[in-house]
């Protein structure tokens, strides 16, 4: 593979965001994802190239060494901090149609549950694998949620709830989503949240941490 | 037989009670009024055969430097009454708001009024707007917020009339209106976990200046708690576990400022129990090493943390009182009672192995059925120790 996009996807795996960064230490004075970004840009790169071949892959990895617990929430954020300076980049590609999202998920903390910091990691791996990601924040109310799928066509949904006294409002948000668009497919987790209650709630996934849901999305949701 | 004092002493002393103490985290006021017809804490206890805790935190101002209780402060639920001072002025105002009650706390000082918002449901308040904006703010905390001291004589007082009843209970200091005992913790309440982070990478000077302001001030109270008849005071917070921080955070920026604070409490004659409501198993050894006299809440995998009772038993039950692991959320609602019991005789079989160990919810709760949480009492009362 080319140097440039090696060094890219080491850059996203290793949470280094620019050559300022002193992190990770022991690549202090190294360029990291913002400059790499550029200079493979400049190069001739192809967009997508840089997209799939360098930023997706390593944010991949990452996804998976969470998952089996090598590495914690700290190193996803740098990573996903890192993937986002040099998708700076590659905004106008997506402006221009030259790039195209996997296609788009629209994803929210369910009414009355204030936590934002699960919600936001599955959002950045799910980001990082090349889907748009449309975050409505935290206490998300149903409508809320409904208006966001009707301003989406095609889109899925994901759900997060941290309390088990919020958890129980997945289960209205998803009837509420679902009595108007049957088909749009809802993913749930947070950490009371199980695939029993998945089932019993009608949602069509759980997933216990960020990588399982994109792989979810990324083998069993159409893209719009 | 122990009375419930001896029992719970027993277990944080890594003793063999005389059966297994069982009892919960805190008993919420939701739970109360909505399920047991808003009677009184200690009255749970009593109905329900769960051998009982009571909270308290009692501060005392420093008249010699300026300090006062503030006098338009009621103190809630699990508060102590505020110590304020001319120049670390704390108001309140409500703010409108259609969903939840909603205050805006402002912290007055002769350079800068820091800011704040609190909101609140049914269940539990939270903070919508961090108090620390800038990274100067420290400073302003560290030059004008008053350094309460713990109310000894009040303390005392309450632990003599508790008596044999049960465990008496408190915290170390959190950051005014709303914080958490730990040092990190504390910090991530003002600042925002997030933020915290992210700031550990990019400037963790300023984290460890922010870390020792926290510090400073909780060193002031626990110096101040010798001769407090507590039997156990709490540390820590949610914000410290291993499903949101990384053990190099933990390193660098938890064990460091903690363990001075557990180290001055033993100093102060007080035992720490190290609260970490979350992930604990990559971090075990870690919280041990900081020499509290036990760990919570042991979480388990089902209910969002990653803890194996018998894992944790093995690892680190020689060294702390393990304190928890029970799934509340799965046997204290929509089970029948022989699942609750089975669930008390599993816990006891993996952490209750010589002792030094309490049944407990993982933390608190907020809705359970009666019955099951008599069967959790009852089934606790008959794992006796030989």
């Amino acid at each position: 593979m080319n140097e440039i996009l090696e060094s890219l996807q080491r850059c996203v795996e290793r949470g280094k965001v620019n050559i300022k960064s002193p992190y990770p230490p022991d690549m202090k004075g190294q360029d990291g994802t913002d400059e790499l970004a550029r200079k493979a840009l400049e190069a001739g790169i192809a967009p997508q190239d840089i997209l799939s071949k360098a930023l997706i892959v390593g944010m991949q990895k990452v996804g998976v060494r969470f998952r089996n617990k090598e590495i914690f929430v700290p190193d996803v954020l740098m990573a996903a901090k890192a993937m986002a300076a040099a998708m700076e980049h590659l905004k106008p590609f997506f402006k221009s149609d030259e790039l195209k999202h996997k296609g788009t998920i629209v994803i929210g903390t369910v009414l009355g549950d204030l936590h934002d910091i699960g919600k936001k990691l599955v959002s950045m791996v799910i980001e990082g694998s090349g889907w748009e990601v449309v975050d409505l924040g935290t206490d998300v109310s149903p409508d809320k949620f409904l208006k966001a799928v009707d301003e989406h066509p095609g889109c899925v949904v994901g759900l997060s709830a941290l309390l088990t006294t919020t958890m129980v409002n997945m289960e209205a948000t998803v009837q509420h989503i679902k009595s108007k668009h049957p088909a749009v497919k809802v993913i749930i987790g947070g950490a009371p949240v199980t695939e029993e209650f998945a089932a019993k709630i009608g949602a069509d996934y759980y997933s216990p941490d960020p990588q399982g849901a994109v792989e979810f999305l990324n083998t069993r949701c159409t893209p719009n | 037989m122990m009375t419930p004092k001896q029992r719970f002493t027993a277990a944080l002393t890594h003793q063999k009670p005389d059966r297994l103490p069982v009892t919960t985290h805190h008993v919420m006021p939701y739970f109360l009024t909505k399920y047991m017809n808003g009677i009184s804490n200690d009255q749970f206890f009593a109905d329900l055969g769960i051998d009982p805790i009571r909270w308290l935190l009692a501060y005392q101002p420093d008249e010699s430097k300026g300090e006062y209780y503030d006098p338009h402060h009621v103190p809630g639920y699990l508060e102590a009454h505020r110590v304020t001072s001319d120049t670390w002025r704390i108001e309140h105002e409500a703010i409108p708001d259609p969903r939840y009650e909603t205050i805006r706390y402002k912290f007055i000082t002769p350079k800068k009024t820091l800011t704040t918002v609190l909101q609140s449901n049914e269940y539990t308040s939270w903070v919508s707007e961090r108090l620390v904006k800038e990274k100067s703010d420290i400073d302003i905390i560290a030059k004008f917020a008053v350094k309460p001291k713990c109310d000894v004589a009040e303390v005392n007082k309450q632990a003599a009339e508790f008596g044999e009843r049960g465990m008496f209970r408190g915290f170390v200091n959190s950051f005014d209106v709303y914080g958490q005992p730990g040092c990190w913790q504390d910090a991530s309440v003002l600042f925002g976990i997030e933020d915290l982070i992210m700031a550990t990478f990019e400037d963790p000077d300023w984290v460890n200046s922010f870390l020792n302001v926290m510090l400073e001030r909780k060193k002031v109270f626990i110096q101040s708690m010798k001769g407090a008849q507590y039997d156990v005071i709490e540390l820590g917070g949610g914000d410290a576990s291993s499903t949101v921080i990384s053990p190099d955070i933990f390193d660098q920026f938890v064990a460091p400022y903690d363990s001075q604070l557990i180290q001055l409490a033993h100093e102060a004659g007080q035992r720490i129990v190290y609260h970490t409501c979350g992930g604990m198993m990559a971090f075990l050894e870690r919280l041990a090493d900081m020499k509290p006299d036990a760990l919570e809440t042991f979480t388990p995998e089902s209910m969002g943390g990653d803890t194996i009772l018998a894992e944790a038993k093995e690892r680190i039950g020689e060294r702390v009182c393990m304190i928890g692991g029970f799934d509340q959320f799965h046997y204290f609602k929509g089970c029948t009672t022989e699942e609750t019991r089975k669930a008390v005789r599993k816990c006891f079989e993996e952490a209750g192995s010589g002792g030094g160990y309490i049944l407990c919810p993982s933390d608190h709760f907020f809705d359970a059925d009666i019955e099951l949480l008599k069967a959790f009492a009852d089934e606790a009362h008959k794992c006796v120790y030989q």
